[in-house]
Formats: C-alpha cells, sequence, structure tokens
C-alpha cells in the first residue's frame, strides 16, 4: 500500500519536482556548499555531456572475441608462459658444424617451441573459419558469385587445414597411425 | 507387428495355390522369410522408424563406449592401474567386508607412519560406494563375481551411461540428431578415454557422469522451470561433491552462468526457480560428506555462489517493486540506489569474512588455476605432478583430433542461435577450455563440452547439406512454374539452373564429412591402443626382433614384501609408491600419494639427498625397517627416482634449508657420470640405486656400469653400504629393497 500512496503524492509534484531538480530545493548540504564556494565566480560550461550507458555487443562481436582467445589457448600460451620454451630449437650438424633449426620439439607429446604451437593453432582456427563460410554460403540471400566465393573459400580452408593438421602431427610424433 | 506380416503371407499363399504344392512351398518359405526381414513390411510409420534407428544407434554407441575401453583387460589381465586407484581398491575392499559404519569411521595406521589418516574424513565416497552398491546388487542376484572385477570394469560402465546422458542434453541443446551424434563422439574421445579405460578405477571415472548429469539437470529445469528437475539436478550435485574434488568447478560455472544470464536480459521465472533450489538443497546435501564440511560457506572458492544467490534475489525484489510501482523515473532511481547498497553491502560482508580469517582464500590447487606461475614458484609438489604441466598442442591434438577444428563451428552456430540452454553450452566450453589449457589432466573436463559444440556443428552443417541434395528433387518435380517451391528454394540460397552441379557438390562435401568422420574413428582407436591402456605397473618394450616383453617387476617386489617381512615392518620410500606397497606388499608406508603432510614428505626427501650416516639418523627416527627405490639405469625405464631426484631435492629443501639444489648440480646440470657433484656421488639415493650396479654390463659395446636411462657411464662405481644391506633386488633390476641394520651394539 505504501509505494501506491507514495506513488499518487509524488504524481502530483512530480512534475515540479523533477523540472527544477538540479537547483533551488536540494538538501545536499555538500552541493550547497560547491554552489556558494567555487561556483559563485566560476561559470561551468554548457557542455553536451551523456552518461556512458552500457550496452552489451552483438552475439557476432563477441564471437570474434572467442575465437581470438580460442586460437591463444589452443596455440599452447599458457604452455609458452610457464615453461619459456625457444621460438624454435636448433640442432648441430654433427658434419658441417652448420646450425640448423628445429621447428617441431621431438620426443615427447606435451612440449613445443612457441612458433610451432602457433602456427597449429593457427590452423585449427583456419578449419573452424572454413566450415564457419560454408554455411554463410548456404544459408543467405546474396548474390551467386559472393556465396560461390564463400563455399569454394570453405571447402578449401578445411582440406588445407586438415591436410597441415596431420602432417604436423606426423612429423611431430613420427609412430602416428603405424 | 507379427500380426501386420500374416496378411501379406496369407495374400501370397492364396495367389501361389495354383501351382504344384513342392515349388510353392519353397517359394512361399522364401517370401516369408524376406518379407519378415524387410523393413517396409512391417508397416511402420515414420515416426516409430526413426524411434527405432535412434533407440538402436543408442545402443550401438553404449556397446561401443564399453567395448573400447577393454583394450588393457585384453593384452594383459584384469588388474587395477597407475598409483590413485589402489588407494580407491583398498577403500572398496574394506567397505564391502566391513560394512558401512566402519568404513566411514576408519582410522588407517598403516600409512603415514607415525602420524597415521583419518580415511572416513579425507576421501570422497562416491565412487567407492557406487562400486559396492553394483557389487552387492550383482551378489543379490546370485553372480558371484570378485570385487577387483567390479572396480576393473566401473569406469567403463559409467562412460557407457555418460553417452546416454550426453545424447539427452545433446537433445535438450540443439535437437535430437545432434544428440545423437554427441553421444557418439563422446563414447571413443581420446580425452575421456585416458581416465576412464578398464582398471583405472579413479574418481573421474564417476565423476565425469555426475557431472554432465548436473549440467543436464539444470539446464533441463532452466528451460522449463519446473521444482522436480531443479530438485534433480541438486541431487545430481550431490552425487559430484562425492565422487571428485573437481565439483568446485560446477558450484563456480552455475553462478558464472546465471551472472551471464543476467546481464544480458535474460531473468525469468523459471531461472529463478532453477538456481535457488539447486543451491540451497544442493548446499545442504553437499555439507554431508565429512571431507566437504561447512566449505560452502567458509571458502572463498564457494563464495560466488552465494554472492549470485543474494543478487538473485534482489533481482527478485526490484522485479516485484517494478510490478507494484507505475512511474519509471522512480523506479529508475530506486534502482540505482538498491544495485549499489546491495553491492556496497555484498563487498563489505566479503572483506570483513575474509579480513577476519571466517572466509578462508582460495587453497593452492585451485588458485594455481587461476595464476599458473604461482605452483612453479611456491608449491613444488603440485608442480612436479606431470599431470599438471601446462599443456602443449600436441597433447590437444592427440586427444580432440577433428574437434578441435568443429569446436570454433560449432560456437558459431551457437551464437547464432542464442537461447538460454546455448549459452551455458557456451560458457561450459569456453572455461572448460580455459582450464584445460592450464593443466593437462583437465583436459577431461573439457571433453563433454568439446563433444557437444561439435556435435552441433556437424549436425547442422550435415543437415544444411543434405538439405541441398534433398530439396532439389523437390524442385525438379515440381518445376519452376510454382511459386511457392520456388521461392522455398530460393531462401535456402538455390537457383535452378545450377541444380546439377550444386547437388553434385553437396553429395560431395557430404562424402567429405563422413571421410573426416571416419578417420576421426581411425585416431582415436589408435590412440586408445598404444598410448593410453598401458596399465603403468607393468611395463612392456619390443624386444630385438620385434616380439612384445613384458616388465612385471613392481609386483614382483610388492609380493616378495608381502611374504618376506615381518608384518609391521615400515617401509620408506618416496611417495608415488606409497599407495601400491599398502595395498599389495600390505606393509606400513611413510609417506603416500595422499601429499597431504609436507614435512613429512620433505623429511623422506632430505633423508633420500643425505649422506647416508645422517639419513640413518632419520630413519632410526622414522621407526623405518625397509627403504624401497626404482632404478631404471638396467632396463632404459626413465620414470625412476634418479629423474625424480631433483624434485625431492627441492621438496625437501623447502622445509630443511640444509638441502640445498645447487649442491647436486654441476653447473647447472644434473649429472650422474664421473662429473657429478661430490655430494650427488655419496647421497643415499645414489648409492641405493647403483649399488653392485658397477659390475652389470648392460649394453653391448659399453663398459660396466653404463646407465640406460640416463645414457652415461656411472661416476661411482665401488659403493659400499654401512647402515643398509640389500634385501632384494627384482629381476630386471627396476625395483630394489634394502633393509636397515639395527645400531651397533655399544660395547
Amino acid at each position: 500500500m505504501r509505494p501506491k500512496s507514495e506513488n499518487q503524492n509524488l504524481s502530483t509534484t512530480s512534475s515540479s519536482s523533477i523540472s527544477d531538480a538540479p537547483s533551488s530545493t536540494s538538501i545536499d548540504p555538500i552541493f550547497l556548499i560547491l554552489r556558494i564556494l567555487p561556483f559563485s565566480f566560476l561559470r561551468p560550461p554548457r557542455l553536451r555531456l551523456k552518461i556512458p550507458t552500457f550496452t552489451l555487443p552483438s552475439p557476432m562481436t563477441v564471437y570474434a572475441l572467442v575465437l581470438l582467445t580460442y586460437f591463444m589457448v589452443v596455440s599452447g600460451i599458457v604452455y609458452d608462459v610457464i615453461v619459456e620454451p625457444p621460438g624454435i630449437g636448433s640442432t648441430q650438424d654433427r658434419v658441417t658444424g652448420s646450425v640448423r633449426p628445429v621447428v617441431f620439439l621431438p620426443g615427447r607429446v606435451n612440449g613445443q617451441y612457441i612458433i610451432e604451437g602457433l602456427s597449429s593453432g593457427f590452423m585449427f582456427v583456419m578449419g573452424g573459419i572454413g566450415i564457419v563460410l560454408m554455411d554463410l554460403a548456404l544459408d543467405r540471400n546474396r548474390a551467386k558469385s559472393v556465396k560461390l566465393s564463400y563455399a569454394s573459400a570453405g571447402i578449401t580452408s578445411v582440406v588445407i587445414a586438415y591436410m597441415m593438421s596431420m602432417l604436423f602431427i606426423r612429423i611431430k610424433i613420427p609412430a602416428y597411425l603405424r | 507387428m507379427v500380426g501386420k506380416v500374416e496378411p501379406v503371407n496369407g495374400n501370397v499363399k492364396s495367389g501361389s495355390n495354383q501351382s504344384t504344392p513342392a515349388a510353392t512351398q519353397a517359394a512361399t518359405l522364401k517370401s516369408d522369410l524376406l518379407n519378415s526381414l524387410s523393413l517396409k513390411s512391417l508397416k511402420l510409420k515414420t515416426k516409430q522408424q526413426e524411434l527405432l534407428i535412434r533407440v538402436s544407434i543408442l545402443c550401438l554407441v553404449y556397446v561401443l563406449a564399453f567395448m573400447t575401453r577393454l583394450f588393457s583387460v585384453l593384452r594383459y589381465e584384469s588388474m587395477i592401474h597407475e598409483f590413485d586407484p589402489y588407494f580407491n581398491y583398498r577403500t572398496t575392499l574394506f567397505l564391502t567386508q566391513k560394512g558401512f559404519y566402519e568404513f566411514w569411521n576408519w582410522f588407517d595406521y598403516e600409512s603415514w607412519y607415525p602420524l597415521g589418516r583419518i580415511v572416513g574424513g579425507t576421501l570422497y565416497p562416491g565412487l567407492m560406494v557406487t562400486a559396492a552398491i553394483i557389487y552387492w546388487v550383482l551378489r543379490f542376484l546370485r553372480f558371484a563375481v570378485h570385487i577387483r572385477e567390479v572396480c576393473v570394469l566401473t569406469a567403463p560402465f559409467f562412460a557407457s551411461n555418460t553417452t546416454l546422458v550426453a545424447y539427452f542434453f545433446g537433445k535438450e541443446i540443439w535437437d535430437s540428431g545432434a544428440g545423437l551424434v554427441a553421444a557418439a563422439l563422446i563414447a571413443i574421445c581420446p580425452g575421456y578415454i585416458s581416465r576412464s579405460v578398464a582398471g583405472s578405477y579413479d574418481n573421474e571415472g564417476v565423476a565425469i557422469f555426475a557431472l554432465l548429469l548436473t549440467f543436464y539437470l539444470f539446464v533441463k529445469a532452466v528451460n522449463t522451470g519446473s521444482l522436480a528437475w531443479a530438485l534433480a539436478s541438486a541431487f545430481g550435485y550431490f552425487y559430484m561433491v562425492s565422487a571428485w574434488g573437481g565439483y568446485v568447478f560446477i558450484i563456480n560455472l552455475i553462478p558464472l552462468y546465471v551472472l551471464v544470464l543476467l546481464i544480458t536480459g535474460r531473468y525469468s521465472m523459471r531461472l529463478y526457480v532453477a538456481y535457488n533450489c539447486m543451491y540451497v538443497v544442493g548446499m545442504l546435501l553437499a555439507m554431508q560428506i565429512r571431507f566437504v564440511g561447512f566449505q560452502h560457506v567458509q571458502s572463498g572458492e564457494h563464495m560466488a555462489a552465494m554472492g549470485v544467490f543474494f543478487l538473485m534475489q534482489v533481482f527478485y525484489f526490484l522485479d516485484w517493486v517494478k510490478h507494484l510501482l507505475s512511474d519509471t523515473k522512480l523506479f529508475q532511481a530506486f534502482l540505482r540506489i538498491t544495485v549499489t547498497c546491495a553491492v556496497g553491502v555484498g563487498a563489505i560482508a566479503l572483506g570483513v569474512g575474509t579480513a577476519s580469517g571466517y572466509i578462508s582464500p582460495w587453497t593452492g590447487r585451485f588458485y594455481s588455476l587461476l595464476d599458473p606461475t604461482y605452483a612453479k614458484d611456491h608449491i613444488p609438489i603440485i608442480a612436479s605432478v606431470s599431470e599438471h604441466q601446462p599443456t602443449a598442442w600436441s597433447s590437444f591434438m592427440f586427444d580432440f583430433h577433428i574437434l578441435l577444428f568443429l569446436f570454433p563451428a560449432g560456437l558459431y552456430f551457437c551464437f547464432k542461435r542464442l537461447t538460454d540452454a546455448t549459452i551455458f553450452i557456451v560458457m561450459y566450453g569456453l572455461t572448460s577450455m580455459y582450464f584445460a589449457g592450464v593443466m593437462v589432466r583437465l583436459i577431461l573436463v573439457a571433453t563433454p563440452a568439446v563433444c557437444l559444440i561439435s556435435a552441433i556443428a556437424v549436425s547442422a552443417t550435415i543437415k544444411n547439406l543434405t538439405l541441398l541434395v534433398r530439396a532439389k528433387n523437390k524442385a525438379v518435380s515440381s518445376g519452376s512454374s510454382r511459386g511457392t517451391s520456388s521461392a522455398k528454394g530460393s531462401s535456402k540460397g538455390l537457383i535452378d539452373h545450377s541444380q546439377p552441379f550444386q547437388r553434385n557438390g553437396a553429395i560431395v562435401l557430404l562424402l567429405g564429412a563422413f571421410y573426416l568422420l571416419s578417420k576421426y574413428a581411425t585416431h582415436c582407436t589408435w590412440v586408445t591402443s598404444e598410448a593410453y591402456s598401458s596399465p603403468s605397473i607393468v611395463l612392456s618394450a619390443r624386444g630385438a626382433h620385434g616380439n612384445r616383453i613384458i616388465f612385471d617387476d613392481y609386483r614382483e617386489a610388492y609380493f616378495w614384501l608381502r611374504q618376506n617381512t615381518p608384518p609391521d615392518a615400515k617401509v620408506m620410500s618416496w611417495w608415488d609408491y606409497g599407495y601400491q606397497i599398502t595395498a599389495m606388499g600390505n606393509r606400513t608406508v611413510i609417506v603416500d600419494n595422499n601429499t597431504w603432510n609436507n614435512t613429512h614428505i620433505a623429511t623422506v626427501g632430505r633423508a633420500m639427498s643425505s649422506y647416508e650416516d645422517e639419513a640413518f639418523e632419520i630413519m632410526r627416527s622414522l621407526d623405518v625397517d625397509y627403504v624401497l627405490v626404482v632404478f631404471g639405469g638396467v632396463t632404459g625405464y626413465s620414470s625412476d627416482d634418479i629423474n625424480k631426484f631433483l624434485w625431492m631435492v627441492r621438496i625437501g629443501g623447502g622445509v630443511f634449508p640444509v638441502i640445498k639444489e645447487p649442491d647436486y648440480l654441476v653447473n647447472g646440470e644434473y649429472r650422474v657420470d664421473k662429473g657429478a657433484a661430490p655430494k650427488m656421488l655419496n647421497c643415499l639415493m645414489y648409492k641405493l640405486s647403483y649399488y653392485r650396479f658397477g659390475e652389470l654390463t648392460t649394453e653391448y659395446g659399453k663398459p660396466p656400469g653404463y646407465d640406460r636411462a640416463r645414457g652415461v657411464e656411472i661416476g661411482n662405481k665401488d659403493i659400499k653400504l654401512e647402515y643398509l644391506e640389500e634385501a632384494f633386488t627384482t629381476s630386471n633390476w627396476i625395483v630394489r629393497i634394502y633393509k636397515v641394520k639395527p645400531p651397533n651394539n655399544r660395547w
């Protein structure tokens, strides 16, 4: 009951109170002091400022951010930060003595160099985006050439990503599928 | 169904009555057989055909999930694997022999000598009680099984049940096709198989089933708003709390999900009912587990759930006030004041609770998930476990294969169709993938989410492709004159005059999708067979001629201990082997895998890394009779105590500053050959591992004393033991047991 009666009282005085709410009928002591001390001789400029409102981003924006974090996690960035492997390994050729780079850390399943992690993560994300492009090619009312290019880009992305991932894992683990 | 077959037979019989009787009978028999075998003659409606297909797929997936986990049982024998399952087996044995009250009140004096362990209050009983119930049910039905067989096969059984839950969950999130694909994917996914093979009798085998069940019941409760489903999810949560310490993930993910729903403006009465019921009843039920106790109101890890609970009450209150007020501007002011006050009061309460110590801070194990560098610097025991290392890309690839491609695609489909259920699965997938990146062991928790989201991608893509293949037929039959059908065709993006090209393209893509899925099945079976089916207690290697050689040294040593030592003998070893020694050797140990007392472990580490006389003093103070070390120099076994030795030094040095790690290294390098540090060459661990090893030739063409695991010739070959004597060395020198000699007589 109480909120309703307050509502009725306030609705009659609402027009007057809300229209000049900032100035004359305020009981805030700090506001009154401020009105006297600096602002009796200083004139605040007229600005058009709005309190920033919080709007939610669109789902596809969030999806783009999610894809970025997925790329970082799947490339093994936590492993890179904690174990601090080199960016790329090196081995010395016995015969000539020259230093050759080694891209894939051999011998262990749970170990990597930084660059090999990033390139594998990129392949995974490319495969995912390929499937997304294939779906975009089917589901929209777009120009036929655009749909065709989406479809072909999607199919080639998936094929390349799968083949490269298989190649990477075969280089890293020589006994794979044998 | 049989009734429907008969009229067809009757027609055939009547029609063929005119020909010769013998040929007629043969013909009728053949046609009877064919008719009863073909599906069409059963005259099922489409819905019933679909139900039959679905049920048969689920049955096949159920059997598949069980069968693929049986590799090690078929290769070796039905035994318990690894280290932790031996403790679980021992407690289950105790439960079935002595009953529930003895189990609940059990004080174990055979481990952590002289401290003992209150087993009833320091374990998660869900797994043991589950296996005991299955055992009692089978016994009641007069199947005379041994408890060991039940323990070995519990995990595959629950994996099969998980596939069923995954089907229902997929049906809830997307549709039944996605549910079927999810069940099939999760049945063979190596990320789940690694911790649920037959023989791996560990908490995770049951806990993943409980986790997925709780999540499914909660999402069902949010979708329907029914009190019954919310209560069921509370009981699912209780089962999860009783099964595994990872329940903290549930009690933090669900509040986070509720928070995200509130922020995106999806507050509804269904959410209110579901979360309140689940939180309150679940919390009360969780407090029944002694190991958890009052943590739900006292520990920092559970405070998020309580905060969101209060926030939900504030939302409900504001909704009620909004319903009563009709002035929106006043309501906006009221809203701002109330939200500020509520957040302020909550922050003050949290601050007071943390400062006064009532709310304990996050424990090290879970804090290291949020800040992965914490364990490396501060808690060497956590950092030393190999399963706690961060994940490299190849571990992801090994455990997920093409699901890594399908996961981002599935996320896209979820973001396209945002509902309460898809928001949940997206959050579960993202948080669990982050934690899987921090710790290899947590790939297990991410597996159900990855399988479900990938199933959405597979289902949606295949649906699109099959629509392309099938819609072509409709457009061809109806022609381009009908406006409606061509409009339907163009809404799917099809244009009539390129029909055959698109149809063939869709068929090719469908074949490609099936090819990828078959490669996934091949990969999963290969990984299961090669990598995840080894019992760890029995080692195997390929001999010179390609034949398989089996090293059963561990069980040989534990059986020797059981038969040849006095029953009250105390065995000192590194904590890895504690559970196995107590379970199989039946002897008291000093430290075991529970690792609850860091100082006790540091004492053992100090004893292993000191000179023999100092170590003898420590061993006398602990009443040690036998010392057990694991040595891989003869076989090339690389997980032996010499390779783990630096961790013993670090853990010991963390409590006793007398032990300094640089004393054992040469120029920062860890060596055991001639150039090794003198403290290394004379410490107890070195002496016990290499005693009499200097006389042994291990490899053709190498000098005696060549260590095959390190690849060097050892430095100190002439080892004399003063306070210990050798008791037993196994046939391949993997486990070596020494007896501690009593002190000399004074005069």
